[in-house]
């Protein structure tokens, strides 16, 4: 049996060598070759990050990988480790992964298989160099979610949401003054090019990547296919995470070695400054939320 | 059946439901659908069926179809588009074929805000068509060379198609967009030299007029100001940062819009006119997005893509006879699928084979945007033509594909240039960037 | 046209659809006016609306899913003619009619499964990311237009079939 996993990310991203690939391996390997998995990137099966929920929901293709802030409705508490000072960055997909039952309930209408925690977005800045929040006053600021919205606001900038191949021209022209997300953006995006300034070191939010499979699809595997299924995910959750981490660090390098481009490094204390405002966020999405989220935010925060 | 062999067939199945007067969007629907469905269960076609056409029909950056056709059509039940082609008529028109000619800058100037052949060919097709009809040219003409014209939409940045290979590649935007302004312009010049020709073999394909004076060309000039204020004040606005060039479309047309009831020159009939036309082309257009969304992942399933690809790394001909197998292998991929896929499955492939003889990344870029922009053209699936054909009123199909042949020709020259003196392509990025 | 005035029963489709056209014509003024206030908030007043372009993408199918019966009846879509010589009267009958089953079949299952993806948004209370405004209205919208389609189809052969069809 073979297994289509859709990938809208293009076929030289560096998670397709790093975690998609050794996953198909893994799976074909451990079942001796019953079931094969074949990746199809660049949104070959059908363009775009937004409907790759859909895709797999549907059954357009058995594997999907997506980002649970694309389908915000449906994961309320995964989205809870993206708030700020919730998941720790080194050690974040690991805890996740131990705490798995208290995000069980979200997975019923698909079958989890893979789930990281992302590289912590920064603040890309087309003309301005931001060490305080008092920089951000009314600039406009790309968001990629709503959490990372909140939080922005509460930073005294103006979240604006476009989808994120607009970046580079809005960028660019001056429709935005800046843009939010995680640094693997610098080659991905080639944000590279149209930012002048990078800031990072503050409790930042991270949004949470999973490959998810067709509910039908697993169940119609014998069980000892689905041990290999479960296993092969999982290990591709530590991959996908370590190859995550090594570019956005390599994102932030390549711009720091840029000339005429400046990384801004917050210090603790102009940290602060910034994590108080986000940490009010948090406190008031985890009351919003209910449910397991305080819990959740216990397990990861520790 | 091997999965080739499914994929072969499809393209059989196309083409015989094309000659059953199918229309090419349920065509490529069809096939798309039960291709999918045999290599896939239908279980997964149905899905994909919903799939993409629920993203066809919410996707962000379509949203410039309805907007741009809407301006179009304001503007021409309100006369503008008429104040405009008058003024250009006056200007250019003692020239053979100096509409068509006008019309190709006019779609090069376009390109320098849209990045997409479509939305290009549309909005100048929209404005331009029932005005060079009005002064006798021959549809063939009128068609090809708008239809050619808005693949200019692609290679002027900014670009979709530069966007997404930088993105394949990790080039840099920048170099690629830059990279992309003297080919447009050389292909915009060879396009007019194209529209010079066909009007000097054939005197009544682009008739010339009468010689206007001075004084009259400047007030045709004023009378054409609204329209012309529209596109200053969009260009405009998606330079200054005011907004993006998607809002951009729909600021068009509602400054169209807003102009046309402060004149009075809209009747509530023609106001009706123009929405319904606007509803009826837009349904129709996204139609041919949702057949094409469902089409070419039945190809990625066939691995038909993947397989030509792999068998080009494999060449021992040279570095010039590769490079010329691939582009040969694209025109040929490019009459049946859509270029900005074929870029996706081909380029991971290709682009290490390239680079590795030599050849530069950024230069070959260019050249694969000129190839695929091709694609745009060819029958039997070519977008940028049933496009042409969709604003165009009461013209055969066949008459706009014979139309655009002649352009095909001045891009392969224009190919064969940019092959010969990789500078056209490299001068500008290379003196910006070093 | 095409027959549509010919007989009472195709008359009264024709409005529908026409009807349901119009609505699409006020959603095709709306996107105008949606993003005109999205760019007035954002640059002039500064406080851009969060998740604007959800209430565009939206608004856009709806334009395209209202006004597709009613274009498909007026036959915009783009097809070949060049073999129409060679194809002969009958022949082109036997292709219009075979293009419409096979096209109205397609949609058909579109149709049904645009409806239960409807049902089962609603279930599971599918919504947009920014706004978390509600999905299943646009599938219900998505499944009327597409099944809208389907009927045209039939329509339009019943009328060739009638020889009531002005081609
Ligand atoms: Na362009
Ligand atoms: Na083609």
């Amino acid at each position: 049996e073979d297994l289509k996993f859709a990938n809208y990310m293009p076929p030289m991203h560096p998670y397709v060598e790093g975690a998609f690939q050794p996953f198909a391996d893994m799976v074909s390997e451990a079942t001796g070759g019953d079931v094969t998995v074949t990746i199809y990137s660049g949104g070959e099966l059908g363009p775009g990050p937004v409907e790759q929920y859909s895709r797999v929901v549907d059954g357009v293709a058995e594997l999907a990988i997506s980002l649970a802030g694309y389908t915000a409705s449906q994961f309320p508490m995964t989205l809870v480790a993206e708030l700020p000072g919730v998941t720790n960055e080194a050690t974040g997909t690991v805890d996740l992964w131990e705490n798995i039952d208290l995000l069980a309930d979200e997975y019923r209408r698909v079958k989890l298989v893979s789930l990281w925690s992302n590289a912590g977005n920064a603040l890309y800045m087309r003309d301005v160099a931001v060490d305080s929040p008092d920089d951000l006053a009314g600039l406009k600021i790309r968001v990629p979610s709503r959490n990372a919205g909140l939080v922005i606001e509460a930073w005294g900038a103006t979240p604006v949401s476009m989808p994120v191949t607009e970046i580079y021209n809005a960028m660019q022209t001056g429709v935005i003054d800046g843009a939010y997300i995680d640094t693997t953006a610098t080659r991905a995006f080639r944000l590279g090019e149209v930012a002048n300034y990078l800031t990072t070191g503050m409790d930042t939010t991270h949004s949470p990547f999973f490959i998810l499979m067709n509910r039908d699809a697993y169940a119609n595997l014998s069980s000892e296919e689905q041990a290999a299924i479960d296993a092969a995910g999982k290990a591709a959750s530590i991959l996908a995470n370590q190859t995550q981490l090594a570019v956005a660090a390599g994102g932030i390098e390549s711009f720091a070695a840029t000339e005429g481009k400046q990384v801004i490094e917050l210090t603790e204390e102009q940290a602060e400054a910034f994590n108080v405002l986000s940490a009010e966020v948090t406190a008031a999405v985890i009351a919003e939320t209910g449910g397991n989220a305080q819990a959740i935010v216990d397990a990861l925060a520790k | 059946m091997t999965d080739t062999t499914v994929g072969l067939l499809g393209i059989a199945a196309l083409f015989a439901l094309m000659i059953l007067r199918t229309p090419v969007a349920f065509a490529m629907l069809i096939v798309g659908f039960f291709g999918y469905g045999i290599l896939e269960g239908m279980r997964s076609a149905t899905a994909l069926l919903l799939t993409e056409s629920y993203s066809a029909v919410s996707n962000y950056s379509l949203i410039v179809v309805p907007m741009f056709i809407l301006l179009g059509n304001i503007s021409s039940v309100a006369g503008y588009s008429r104040g405009l082609y008058d003024a250009a008529f006056a200007w250019v028109g003692r020239f053979k074929g100096g509409l068509a000619s006008a019309s190709v800058i006019g779609c090069a100037a376009f390109s320098a805000v849209s990045g997409s052949s479509v939305a290009t060919a549309v909005t100048l097709g929209k404005v331009a068509l029932p005005e060079m009809k009005r002064v006798g040219y021959a549809d063939s003409l009128a068609t090809g060379s708008i239809a050619a014209g808005g693949t200019l939409g692609f290679l002027i940045p900014p670009s979709t198609g530069f966007v997404l290979y930088a993105i394949l590649t990790e080039e840099s935007i920048g170099r690629l967009f830059m990279a992309g302004i003297l080919p447009g312009l050389l292909l915009m010049v060879l396009f007019m030299a194209v529209v010079w020709i066909i009007a000097t073999l054939d005197e009544t394909a682009g008739p010339c007029g009468e010689k206007v004076p001075f004084g009259e060309r400047f007030k045709l000039l004023i009378a054409a100001a609204p329209l012309l204020f529209v596109i200053v004040a969009s260009i405009g606005g998606i330079y200054l940062g005011v907004f993006s060039p998607v809002e951009a479309s729909g600021i068009g047309a509602g400054l169209v819009l807003v102009l046309a009831v402060l004149q009075r020159k809209l009747t509530w009939a023609s106001f009706k006119e123009a929405v319904m036309g606007t509803l009826q082309t837009s349904s129709m257009l996204y139609m041919i997005v949702i057949g094409a969304n469902i089409l070419n992942p039945f190809f990625s399933v066939t691995h038909i893509p993947q397989t030509l690809g792999d068998g080009l790394g494999n060449l021992n001909v040279g570095p010039y006879g590769t490079l010329a197998v691939i582009l040969l292998a694209y025109v040929a991929l490019g009459m049946f699928m859509d270029g900005l896929s074929m870029l996706v499955i081909t380029i991971p492939i290709v682009f290490p084979v390239i680079t590795g003889m030599g050849f530069d990344p950024i230069w070959f870029g260019v050249v694969a945007v000129i190839v695929i922009e091709m694609g745009m053209i060819t029958p039997p699936v070519g977008l940028n033509v049933f496009v042409v054909r969709g604003v165009a009123d009461g013209v055969p199909l066949t008459t706009v594909f014979k139309g655009v042949l002649p352009f095909l020709g001045a891009m392969l020259v224009a190919l064969l240039l940019i092959i010969a003196f990789p500078q056209i392509a490299l001068f500008i990025p290379n003196s910006m960037f070093g | 046209m095409f027959g549509y005035q010919t007989t009472a029963w195709a008359k009264l489709f024709a409005r529908t659809n026409f009807l349901l056209a119009v609505i699409g014509g006020v959603c095709l003024i709306g996107l105008v006016v949606i993003i005109a206030v999205g760019v007035i908030m954002r640059y002039a007043l500064g406080t851009p609306i969060l998740g604007i372009n959800e209430i565009v993408q939206l608004t856009a199918l709806a334009v395209v899913m209202t006004s597709l019966p009613y274009a498909t009846q007026h036959r915009v879509h783009v097809s070949v003619d060049v073999f129409d010589t060679f194809l002969g009267r009958l022949g082109r009958k036997i292709g219009d009619i075979f293009s419409r089953l096979i096209s109205g079949y397609v949609l058909f299952l579109l149709a049904r499964r645009a409806w239960l993806k409807c049902l089962d948004a609603l279930e599971w209370g599918d919504a947009t990311n920014m706004l978390n405004l509600p999905i299943w209205p646009l599938y219900a919208i998505l499944s009327v237009g597409s099944a809208l389609c389907v009927a045209v189809f039939a329509a339009d052969i019943v009328l060739i079939l009638t020889n009531k069809d002005s081609e």
